[in-house]
C-alpha cells in the first residue's frame, strides 16, 4: 500500500468486449457457440495500453484526451472499482470519486442517507460524517431537499450532492470526471475553488475535463491519453499545447465539406501579408465559387482549438455565377499569442446552409501573452484587452 | 513517459492477478462492518417503511405457509411427525427454509440493485449479500415469536436436547451464505437468471423436507441427499432435538456440515473471482 495520497500506476492495460453484449444467458450461449464454431476469439478492444504514471501527495493532474481515449476507465481503475487486465495500480489512502453524475449516489435513498452511505464507503465513521454533514449540505445548496429521495433530484442537484460528498469527506485522492459540466457557471466556479482548497490540504487531484481552460486553471501537471496510450505527461501547459496541436491537425483533415457553394481559397494574414499580431490589423480573404447568382450570408469565426468561437462576424454576400472574392479586415486583432482557428460558413437568407460551418484555416498570432487568472479561476475565451493602470497612495 | 511503440497486447507476466488471502478478506469485511450495518438498516427500513404491517410480514410468510401445509398437505399425505403437532413440525421446517429463501432471493439481487454504489469506491462487494443474509436473520428472529406462540397453543414443550440448535443454526447460516454469494455474483453476469430465481426457490421448497419429514427420502439416498441439500439435515436436526428429544443424526449432519463449508468456501472464492469484473459489466 502506498503512503496516503500517492498514486502508482504501473503499465496498466485494460480491455473491454467489442461486441454488443447484454447480460443475458441467451447472449452468453450465443457467444459460446460462435466461439466453438469459429474457433476464433471474441473481439476485445483495448481501452488502456501500457499506461504508467506516479504522483506524489498534493499533485494536481489534468487528464485530457478525446472521447473514448480511456480517461474514465483510468479513473475507475484508480478508484479501484475496476481492475486492470495487466499491470498494477496502487493508490494510497481514501479515494473520493465523482466519475459520473449518477454514479455513486443511490437513487432510492434520500440525500441524507446517501451522504452517510458514501461516508461509510470511504471508511469514515458515522460521527465523522456527522461532523461534516452541515458543510456538505450547505455547499451542495440542498437544505430543502436533503431528506428527499435522490431520484427526485434534478441532474444539477445530483451532481452538486455527488461533488460535495466526494470533496468534503476528506479524501486523500480526489478523482473528478466531466460531471462538473452539469452545474451552472457559479457552481462550477465553486467546485473549482473547492478543488483548490482540497489541494491546499494535501489531497492529490486527478481532474478529467474537456474544458481545457478549467484543467489549465486547476492542474499543474497534465497527462494526455490518446487511444488508450499515454501520449504526453508533463507540465500542464506543455501537455495542453501538444494536445491542442493534435486536435487541430485532426480538424484540418475535415477542411473540405460539401455544399451548394465551394470555398476555393482562404487566406489569413497580418499587415502587408505578414504574420498576424496582437492589436494589429488582420485580413481574411475568401474566394467563394457558386454555380449560379444568389444572395448569401457569410459567417466568420475564430476559435482556440475545437472550442466554440471566441467571436464571430457576419456579412451579406452577393454571389455571382463563378468566383466571388470577400475580404474582411479586423483593424485591431484582440487575440493573444498562440494558434487559432478560422471557421466559415455560407448560408442562404432563409437560414439553409450553402456551405456548413467548419474550420477553414489556422493561423498563428504573434504578440502579447494574456495576464494569468487567479488560481482556480477559469478564463472563458482568450481576449487580449489593452489596459492602463494607475496605482498611487492615497 | 510511455512514448514507446506500444505492443498489441501486454506481456503475459504483467497480467493482473488479484491476491485473495483469506485473512485479508476477513479483515476487509471487518473494516466494512459499519457499511454492512448501514446497508442492513436501509434494507429493513425500505422493506418495512411502506408495508403497513411492518415487521409482522416476517411472521406472516412462514405462518401462512404453515397454515396451508396444515390444511392441505397434511390431509393429502399423512406425514409422520413423531408425535408432535403438525403445525409445529412444519413451522420448524419453514423457519430455516424462509431464512434460506429470503437470503437467496434478496441477497441474490443485492448486487444488481446496488450498481450505483458498486461503481463508486472500492469496498468488499460481499457486504451486499452478507447484509441481506443479516436481514433475513432478523426476520427469522421475529418469526421465532410465532414459534413460541405455537408451543403455547399446542401445549407441547421443546425438549432439553434443544441445546444442539446453535450447531445446526451454524450449518444453516454457512450454507445460506455460500449459496447467496454464488447467486448474487452470477446474476450480475446473467441478468435474466433473476427471473428464474422465484421458480427455483419454489421448487426448492418442495424438494426440501419442510412440509414432510426426511423419512420421505429413501434411506440409501439420504447421505447423498443431505450433501446436495444440507438444509434437509438441518431441518431434520431441529425436529429431532426440539420436538423428539433426540440428538442430531450425525450420519446426516456431518456430511451436511462438510458440504455446507465447501459450498461457502467455493462460493466465496467464486464471488471474489467474479468480483473483479463487476464494474466491467455493471
Amino acid at each position: 500500500m502506498s503512503p496516503k495520497g500517492q498514486i502508482h500506476a504501473d503499465r496498466v492495460w485494460k480491455r473491454f468486449r467489442a461486441d454488443r453484449r447484454r447480460m443475458l444467458l441467451r447472449d452468453e450461449l450465443q457467444r459460446l457457440s460462435a466461439r466453438i464454431r469459429r474457433r476464433g476469439r471474441t473481439g476485445w478492444r483495448w481501452a488502456l495500453r501500457d499506461v504508467s504514471f506516479a504522483a506524489e501527495r498534493g499533485t494536481s493532474i489534468g487528464l485530457v484526451g478525446a472521447n473514448g481515449s480511456g480517461k474514465t476507465t483510468l479513473l475507475k481503475i484508480l478508484s479501484q472499482v475496476m481492475y486492470p487486465y495487466a499491470g498494477s495500480v496502487d493508490v494510497g489512502g481514501r479515494v473520493g470519486a465523482l466519475i459520473e453524475v449518477r454514479q455513486g449516489i443511490h437513487p432510492d435513498l434520500t440525500g441524507r442517507e446517501n451522504v452517510y452511505i458514501t461516508g461509510s464507503l470511504l471508511g469514515l465513521r458515522r460521527k465523522e460524517v456527522a461532523l461534516r454533514f452541515d458543510e456538505i449540505v450547505e455547499f451542495a445548496e440542498l437544505e430543502d431537499a436533503i431528506d428527499r429521495q435522490v431520484k427526485f433530484y434534478s441532474t444539477g442537484m445530483q451532481m452538486r450532492l455527488g461533488f460535495a460528498v466526494a470533496a468534503f469527506l476528506e479524501p486523500d485522492v480526489l478523482l473528478v470526471d466531466e460531471a462538473l459540466a452539469v452545474g451552472d457557471a457559479a457552481f462550477q466556479q465553486k467546485c473549482l475553488d473547492r478543488m483548490q482548497a482540497v489541494l491546499g490540504q494535501g489531497t492529490t487531484l486527478v481532474f478529467v475535463s474537456h474544458d481545457l481552460a478549467a484543467v489549465e486553471a486547476t492542474c499543474t501537471r497534465g497527462i494526455w491519453l490518446n487511444n488508450g496510450i499515454s501520449e504526453a505527461d508533463g507540465p500542464i501547459r506543455d501537455v495542453l499545447g501538444t494536445y491542442r496541436r493534435s486536435i487541430e491537425e485532426a480538424a484540418e483533415s475535415a477542411f473540405t465539406v460539401p455544399g451548394v457553394v465551394r470555398l476555393v481559397k482562404t487566406e489569413v494574414s497580418g499587415t502587408d501579408g505578414g504574420i498576424p499580431r496582437t492589436q494589429e490589423p488582420l485580413e481574411v480573404t475568401l474566394i467563394v465559387e457558386s454555380p449560379e447568382p444568389r444572395l448569401g450570408i457569410v459567417f466568420l469565426g475564430v476559435s482556440e482549438g475545437p472550442a466554440p468561437p471566441v467571436f464571430s462576424l457576419r456579412h451579406d454576400l452577393h454571389l455571382g455565377a463563378g468566383e466571388t472574392v470577400a475580404r474582411c479586415v479586423i483593424p485591431r486583432l484582440p487575440l493573444p499569442r498562440g494558434r487559432f482557428y478560422l471557421w466559415a460558413g455560407v448560408y442562404a437568407p432563409g437560414g439553409r446552409d450553402l456551405l456548413g460551418w467548419h474550420p477553414v484555416a489556422h493561423f498563428d498570432v504573434a504578440g502579447g501573452d494574456l495576464d494569468i487568472t487567479p488560481p482556480g479561476v477559469v478564463r472563458l475565451a482568450p481576449i487580449h484587452v489593452q489596459a492602463s493602470w494607475d496605482v498611487s497612495a492615497r | 513517459m510511455a512514448e514507446m511503440a506500444s505492443p498489441e497486447a501486454p506481456p503475459a507476466d504483467l497480467r493482473f492477478r488479484r491476491r485473495i488471502g483469506p485473512l485479508a478478506a476477513v479483515r476487509d469485511v471487518w473494516r466494512a462492518r459499519e457499511l454492512v450495518r448501514t446497508l442492513a438498516e436501509r434494507e429493513l427500513r425500505a422493506r418495512y417503511k411502506q408495508a403497513m404491517l411492518g415487521l409482522a410480514w416476517a411472521l406472516i410468510t412462514p405462518l401462512a405457509l404453515m397454515v396451508v401445509f396444515t390444511l392441505f398437505f397434511n390431509r393429502v399425505a399423512q406425514v409422520e411427525t413423531g408425535g408432535a403437532p403438525y403445525p409445529l413440525f412444519s413451522y420448524l421446517g419453514l423457519l430455516p427454509w424462509t431464512f434460506f429463501s429470503t437470503s437467496v432471493s434478496q441477497g441474490g439481487q443485492s448486487l444488481i440493485q446496488n450498481i450505483p454504489l458498486l461503481n463508486k469506491v472500492y469496498f468488499p462487494r460481499e457486504v451486499f449479500p452478507t447484509a441481506s443474509v443479516g436481514v433475513a436473520g432478523l426476520d427469522s428472529a421475529v418469526a421465532l415469536v410465532a414459534l413460541g406462540g405455537l408451543f403455547a397453543i399446542t401445549g407441547f414443550l421443546p425438549r432439553a436436547t434443544s441445546f444442539w440448535v446453535p450447531v445446526l443454526l451454524l450449518i444453516q447460516v454457512v450454507f445460506t451464505l455460500g449459496v447467496t454469494y454464488v447467486v448474487s455474483a452470477v446474476v450480475v453476469y446473467l441478468r435474466d437468471l433473476r427471473h428464474a430465481l422465484p421458480v427455483l426457490l419454489q421448487m426448492g421448497l418442495f424438494a426440501t423436507p419442510v412440509a414432510y419429514g426426511i423419512d420421505f427420502v429413501p434411506e440409501s439416498f439420504r447421505t447423498l441427499y443431505v450433501v446436495l441439500n444440507p438444509l434437509g439435515a438441518v431441518i431434520d436436526g431441529y425436529r429431532r432435538t426440539v420436538l423428539w428429544g433426540l440428538g442430531p443424526d450425525w450420519g446426516l449432519v456431518l456430511p451436511a456440515s462438510i458440504s455446507a463449508v465447501v459450498v461457502l468456501l467455493v462460493g466465496y472464492l467464486l464471488f471474489k473471482r467474479m468480483e473483479t469484473g463487476f464494474a466491467d459489466v455493471a
